[in-house]
């Protein structure tokens, strides 16, 4: 049996925010998650909110709040400050967060060659906020034979005005494949691959030199790079330096499939920022717990080799992610249930979970799937809210109900919004109970 | 279409063998995300090894086909489509990342024995796998086997001929075993006249205390019994993992049957069975249903009732049962926890017990493996990965002033002590230590 003040279950951005918070104020702190996910498929970037025909984040946050349920209706207030605090933490990482909520949304290029809207990026990727001049040349250059980035097919896509929602464009668009060194043949080569491959300061520097003589040869004038976001892991900022020092023109990395080397360097920062304080990160197996009759959930319990693995906490952050993330799975026809309690789900009903094409622009109801809660995150029955289903517990990121994370572009805002507010709302709560005198724990719900 | 589909449609499903059980299958559950190769040592340090989505899920579709008896009619298992699941090191790391509960690292396992189903093992590979065999003649011979063992020409010669690596770390035999030092204590089966369960711990020492490190076994002795438990040591052979490892799963199988006909008495009886090595403790706990498909009631009576040793002094300490009268050690620890230990699903027990003694400073290394495992990096063509796997780990304890380092894992220790120089030692003997702290400062 392991004990903690504070058992946060999920590693992505709102589970990691809840825990490191609460270890910076003094709290022991223990996550529990079932696998990495979150932060590993990420494509990079703080998505606060992005609305068509909204002007920034900002705007986008403010529609959301007005929605009767949706998170941002009680968080919305949080953000500013949870977005500073992410970018100081990143920041002492090496890792700058560019762009703010009010900055305006900019259409950025994607790995296939369409654009997505964003306005807070990491350093590597910001490059390509800046709206385009009209004598700017965009060269799409990345390391031939890469079966996750085509620079021929990714200009092709981009050479569509229709690909640019009406945004300011590059006048060229030139696709440069450069044959770097010691990757010839290697038909499983994946970003991990690359980014580790940079990290080694002598290929590094033969690479950015084969990449900038071809894009020298071809591209005159003012311009900007885009690269596939492989520009390191461990060394990311020294990668990011060097390029900016070697390249013609400003680079900036463009996401990939998963495993996305952004999301594992946001990742890779703040777990040893929770290690920093003292926080225990351990991933691996199904979560489960049990509401008690006072209320409260006092243990949680993972499968483990031969019997469970018993965490006894003073409170619970539940952050295991939406119906995307495998906090709520749907494992009956037209039944959806949150795994680790059990809470009630509130979510579109059977029959309307999916739309027939899978890229309507209006997104999937499912995805609005979650748990109710009050405005302090404590979780209550879906349609009748009254008291608490469970006083020590506290809900976070894209397991909350009424957002719609992946069509709204909300999922990061409401991850460290929520998993802030958590924090604030646990901390300084009475530790849990030192050896033997566990029934000491009674009192103080809510 | 899924894998389950193809067997479906080819009626196939009680005819499948193994690796198409609920392991096997678990390959639909992937998604393809790739998180697993993030957390793959091997695949960080190497183009041999693809990474564990590769050899896994992904190459699991390609391990069906027609059975190879001529008009079967049936699917099963055929050979992985290429030979790079052999540089697979078994750390187990892919299992605990995937956000999808895919059971890579057992699926690989079984792959990487299908490979080398029907053919005769290598010698080097059969050879790694007896360690209670080699422990056994180790200690007989032990002036002779040690020398030969740090013997340049006699290293170069076995790295030739049978391709065990002439760096490769080598424990010592010790001169005598430790069940032949415990003679005063129970080492017999369970029967009716054995001492009461509840205050009784059944030691499961496994190879390396017995032959090598017998200190480590009498560390664990001291603190049972300082905590009151009489100590029993039935009759046990190797718990089967380096047979597991090399691919000798028919070997395997007959040493866990012969500790879960011991065993299972005493675990059906209500005694708990403690181990210091943390790797027999999870064969004992997972592998023995997962890898070698023994699922009956006495192997999960085994599997229930074993605990490694910290889990164990840690759970006693949750009852408040433990004694924490520990004396000072003032010093810093640097502590590596072993991939098998994560593969426990039990946290970090031991930087939890080092918390209780005064003056013990412990340092969680967090790095995931030092590349041994298990018998991987004593390999001629894996040796090199093994020490580029662990080098980030080495790196940092050589820089460190410490010249003691914990670790729950045998063959852990003796690859990191033979990479920096350090002394290794297991948890439990700074806990020994400090139970001798508090009784010289007592006196």
């Amino acid at each position: 049996m392991a004990r903690a003040d504070v058992a946060v279950v999920g590693a992505g951005l709102a589970g990691l925010t809840a825990a490191i918070r609460l270890a910076a104020g003094g709290a022991r702190v223990h996550v529990l998650a079932t696998g990495h996910a979150a932060t590993h498929w990420a494509p990079g970037g703080i998505d606060l909110g992005a609305l068509p025909g909204a002007a920034s984040s900002q705007a986008s946050i403010d529609r959301l709040a007005g929605i009767d349920g949706h998170p941002y209706a009680f968080l919305a207030g949080e953000v500013p400050a949870a977005l500073a605090w992410l970018r100081a933490t990143m920041g002492s990482a090496g890792l700058d967060l560019v762009g703010d909520a009010a900055d305006p949304l900019r259409a950025i290029p994607t790995s296939i060659g369409a654009t997505r809207l964003a306005a807070v990026l990491p350093d590597g990727m910001a490059a390509a906020l800046p709206a385009w001049a009209p004598d700017e040349t965009l060269v799409i250059c990345g390391p031939a034979g890469f079966r996750d980035f085509w620079p021929a097919a990714i200009a092709a896509n981009l050479r569509r005005e229709a690909s640019w929602r009406g945004q300011s464009r590059p006048e060229r668009i030139e696709a440069i494949a450069v044959e770097l060194p010691g990757i010839a043949g290697r038909h499983n080569l994946s970003g991990l691959d690359l980014a580790r491959l940079f990290d080694e300061p002598a290929w590094r520097a033969t690479a950015l030199d084969a990449m900038a003589r071809a894009i020298e040869g071809r591209v005159h004038g003012p311009g900007r790079i885009a690269l596939p976001a492989v520009l390191g892991l461990d060394d990311h900022p020294a990668v990011l330096a060097a390029a900016r020092a070697r390249l013609p023109f400003a680079p900036f990395e463009v996401a990939l499939v998963p495993p996305s080397l952004p999301g594992l360097r946001l990742f890779a920062a703040l777990r040893s920022e929770l290690r920093r304080h003292g926080g225990r990160l351990q991933v691996g197996e199904a979560v489960r717990g049990t509401i008690g009759a006072d209320g409260r959930v006092a243990e949680l319990r993972a499968t483990a080799a031969a019997r469970e693995f018993v965490l006894t906490a003073g409170s619970v952050v539940l952050a295991t992610g939406g119906i995307a993330g495998g906090g709520i799975v749907a494992d009956r026809p037209g039944s959806l249930t949150e795994t680790v309690l059990g809470l009630p789900v509130d979510g579109p009903e059977p029959g309307h979970w999916l739309l027939n094409d899978p890229f309507d622009p209006a997104g999937q109801p499912l995805e609005s799937a979650g748990v109710r809660t009050d405005s302090r995150l404590r979780p209550v029955a879906p349609g009748k809210p009254g008291a608490p289903l469970a006083g020590n517990v506290r809900i976070a990121g894209s397991l909350l109900a009424g957002q719609r994370y992946l069509r709204d572009r909300c999922g990061d805002g409401v991850a460290i919004a929520s998993g802030s507010l958590a924090a604030r709302e646990l901390a300084g709560r009475p530790p849990v109970a030192s050896q033997g005198s566990v029934a000491a724990i009674a009192g103080g719900v809510g | 279409m899924t894998i389950s589909e193809i067997v479906a449609l080819a009626g196939a499903v009680a005819a499948a063998p193994q690796p198409l059980g609920p392991i096997g299958l678990s390959a639909d559950e992937c998604l393809k995300c790739n998180v697993c190769t993030t957390v793959c040592p091997v695949a960080r340090v190497t183009d041999l090894f693809p990474g564990p989505k590769y050899v896994g899920p992904q190459a699991q579709r390609f391990r069906l086909g027609p059975d190879l008896a001529p008009g079967s009619g049936h699917l099963s298992v055929v050979q992985s489509p290429d030979r790079s699941i052999d540089y697979c090191s078994g750390c187990g790391f892919c299992s605990t990342a995937c956000p999808a509960n895919v059971k890579i690292a057992e699926m690989n396992n079984r792959a990487r024995a299908a490979l080398r189903a029907g053919r005769r093992p290598r010698l080097r590979d059969w050879l790694l796998g007896q360690t209670d065999l080699t422990g056994r003649v180790g200690v007989l011979t032990a002036p002779l086997a040690n020398w030969s063992l740090r013997n340049g020409a006699f290293r170069a010669l076995i790295d030739l001929v049978i391709r065990i690596d002439r760096r490769a770390p080598m424990p010592r035999f010790s001169s005598r075993t430790l069940r032949s030092r415990l003679g005063g204590y129970r080492r017999s089966r369970w029967s009716a006249d054995a001492p009461p369960a509840d205050r009784t711990v059944v030691y499961f020492h496994g190879c390396a205390a017995n032959y090598y490190e017998p200190n480590v076994g009498q560390a664990a002795i001291d603190v049972l019994e300082r905590n009151g438990f009489t100590v029993i040591v039935p009759p046990q052979v190797c718990c089967g993992l380096p047979l597991i490892s090399n691919g000798l799963y028919r070997q395997a199988r007959g040493r866990a049957r012969t500790n879960i006909a011991v065993l299972a008495d005493y675990a059906r009886a209500g005694y708990r069975i403690v181990g210091t090595s943390t790797s027999c403790t999870h064969t004992l706990k997972a592998e023995y249903r997962e890898m070698l498909d023994i699922d009956d009631g006495e192997a999960r009576a085994v599997a229930q009732a074993t605990w490694d040793i910290c889990e164990f002094l840690l759970d006693l300490h949750d009852r408040g049962q433990l004694d924490t009268r520990f004396g000072e050690l003032d010093r810093t620890l640097p502590y590596h926890a072993p991939c098998q230990l994560r593969s426990h699903g039990i946290g970090l027990p031991a930087l939890d017990l080092f918390e209780l003694v005064p003056g013990l400073r412990a340092i969680d290394m967090d790095h995931d493996c030092c590349g041994i495992a298990g018998t991987y990096g004593l390999k001629s063509e894996k040796y090199d990965i093994a020490m580029a796997v662990g080098k980030p780990l080495f790196d940092r304890l050589r820089a460190s002033a410490e010249d003691q380092v914990a670790c729950d894992s045998e063959t852990c220790r003796w690859q990191i002590a033979a990479a920096t120089g350090a002394r290794l030692r297991h948890p439990v003997e700074f806990l020994a230590e400090a139970y001798e702290a508090y009784l010289a400062a007592d006196a």
